[in-house]
């Protein structure tokens, strides 16, 4: 069934489309189905009827009772031990309260213990505010932080909206740390999360009909933009020495780390333009454009968008990405150096989730076992992988 | 290659997928998740509930006897879906079935298309995902919204549960804003780590 995959791909799309009350485009615009069948399938979806007979149906239906009868039916792995399935270790998922699965690691330990020196932390929220005077504020969890114009709570931090506008504009500055991501609300309304190890530069207040500016100095941000409409039609730009963005109400993420020599824009809904030294690019949802900031040219190309912006959600995502890219997402969250005893392992490939909750032992034991490494060894905050 | 489904669209990584059987939570987990679609799904061929029941029991049970192989989430939703439409066509086919209610072969010809499986396997993993997500909502919030995707007016709803036109909008975006991650998390929503060997 070369196709099934397309089904249930389409069948998430639709699901989204509703339940935010909108037009199932995607179904529309597939050429899966013919127009009858679509029709069909949108009218089995919303009519007051099939609804009801379908719930009725689920109503008779007691997963709980009929797996008891399945698991009495089945022989039991207990009863042969020596089963072929070769002990699979799972990492973390965090998925909707109904159907939350979560796996254990597996725990066959014979293994000799890794040399372990030194806790690592999980990352929490954390960040530096700087003011406007050039003062420094520390925003932890569990410490509040309250002026006229900003409010946090040591979690995330709102700028007040009915702050006079001054003709001078002021700016504040938001730096978080390696181990640490914080969000933040800007005085239009703007939501912007940023990752570890990332600085934003954005005004107090936003002067009346000028675009909105703020700069990505470095680092990943994923922004929700209040639109343009609801802000006397001023459009909001995200610039950064290297590329700049121009938005028109939108969600989108930007990734420019200063080790790092491209550039991610990923845009989940709206419009964005991306632009360097006059080139330009418009972007469509799901599309991203990878700047190569040495030969400053665009490449544009279509990607899972989730992917590319779990990490906002509590989770990374990894599609393809290998080991040694992995590390340096994961060094950034856990503030630790990574060495490669092994050179050819940095570029075995990895597909997965990692709940960023996890300590950093669980996801090398886990590597560990699927035997990509031999072993590691934590001194301090250096990992060494063998 | 260390490879754990993401339940992507994008299958470029698959082939190189070692295939692995399912341990016993994996297989529960997947029991727990796949076993009322399926009921579902088998009763739109044969249209008898505790018949579909039976059926998808022993395409559950043959996989942990037969220890069938998978590569992914996909994978496996793929085999038992299959699995289900040919399981329910057979029993379709059987005496005991054709004693009691007489099939057309257009009918027949009609279940057996690849056109009636693709649509109601999109109908039901659809009304699935919307269920499930609508579920976490406070009643209240969770009543509006399934008004509002049958394609009831704010004001039609607001007359229908009898509360005020305010209410509907507020709680509406109440719900919106709760659906907003779930649905993001929806993508992520059974990852499993399918085994390595040395590579």
């Amino acid at each position: 069934m070369p196709v099934f995959h397309k089904l249930i791909h389409l069948s998430k799309q639709i699901a989204s489309s509703l339940l935010k009350d909108k037009q199932p485009v995607r179904l529309e615009q597939s050429e899966l189905f013919s127009d009858e069948d679509k029709a069909y399938i949108i009218k089995s979806l919303t009519e007051d009827a099939s609804i009801k007979e379908r719930l009725d149906l689920i109503n008779k239906i007691d997963t709980k009772t009929d797996w008891e009868t399945v698991k009495n039916k089945i022989v039991l792995p207990a009863k042969k031990r020596n089963w072929t399935y070769p002990a699979a270790a799972v990492l973390v998922v965090a998925v909707m309260s109904v159907y939350f699965i979560k796996f254990n690691l597996s725990t066959a330990s014979s293994v000799k213990s890794p040399v372990i020196s030194g806790a690592i932390e999980v990352g929490t929220n954390k960040a530096i505010l700087t003011l406007e005077d050039g003062s420094n504020v520390t925003l932890e969890k569990g410490d509040s932080f309250n002026t006229k114009t900003v409010y946090s709570n040591g979690e995330q931090i709102v700028y007040n909206a009915k702050e006079s506008k001054k003709s001078e504009v002021a700016y504040n500055y938001l730096t978080v740390p390696r181990g640490g991501q914080f969000s933040l609300k800007l005085s239009d309304g703007t939501k912007v999360w940023l990752n570890s190890e990332s600085q934003l530069k954005y005004p107090i207040t936003f002067k009346d009909g000028e675009d909105r500016k703020v700069e990505l100095i470095y680092g990943e941000a994923y922004f929700d933009v209040t639109s343009s409409e609801d802000y006397q039609g001023a459009g909001f730009v995200v610039s950064n020495s290297r590329q700049n963005i121009k938005v028109l109400g939108t969600e989108f993420n930007v990734k420019a780390y200063k080790d790092e020599a491209n550039i991610y824009t990923t845009l989940v809904e709206g419009k964005v333009a991306v632009s360097i030294d006059g080139v330009t690019e418009n972007l469509l949802p799901d599309q991203q454009s990878i700047l190569d900031t040495n030969t400053k040219s665009f490449t544009v190309g279509s990607v899972d968008v989730n992917i590319e912006i779990s990490w906002k959600d509590g989770v990374f995502s990894f599609d393809g990405l290998t080991l040694k890219e992995i590390m340096k997402v994961l060094s950034r969250w856990y503030d630790i150096e990574v060495v490669f005893l092994n050179k050819a392992t940095e570029n075995e490939e990895f597909i997965g989730i990692l709940s960023k909750d996890q300590k950093i032992e669980d996801i090398l034991y886990t590597i560990k076992n699927f035997k990509i490494i031999k072993d590691y060894e934590i001194i301090d905050n250096t990992v060494i992988l063998k | 290659m260390f490879y754990l489904d993401l339940d992507s669209p994008k299958r470029k990584y698959v082939k190189n997928a070692a295939k692995y059987t399912l341990s016993l939570k994996q297989y529960k987990a997947f029991f727990n998740l796949l076993y009322t679609p399926l009921c579902l799904f088998s009763n739109k061929y044969i249209e008898d509930l505790d018949t579909s029941k039976d059926i998808v029991q022993d395409v559950f049970i043959k996989i942990w006897e037969d220890k069938i192989e998978f590569q992914n989430e996909n994978n496996i939703k793929s085999y038992l879906y299959t699995s289900v439409k040919n399981k329910s066509i057979d029993y379709l086919q059987t005496k005991q079935y054709r004693l009691k209610d007489r099939l057309s072969i257009q009918n027949l010809e009609k279940l057996e298309s690849e056109d009636f499986f693709s649509r109601e396997v999109v109908i039901i993993e659809t009304s699935i995902i919307i269920e499930r997500a609508i579920n976490t909502l406070p009643n209240k919030c969770a009543n509006i919204i399934r008004l509002s995707f049958k394609n009831l007016s704010n004001i039609e709803i607001a007359m229908e549960l009898g509360i005020s036109l305010n209410t509907v909008k507020t709680q509406k975006k109440i719900g919106y804003k709760r659906l907003k991650p779930l649905l993001k998390d929806y993508v992520a929503l059974v990852a499993f780590l399918f085994g390595v060997g040395t590579h």
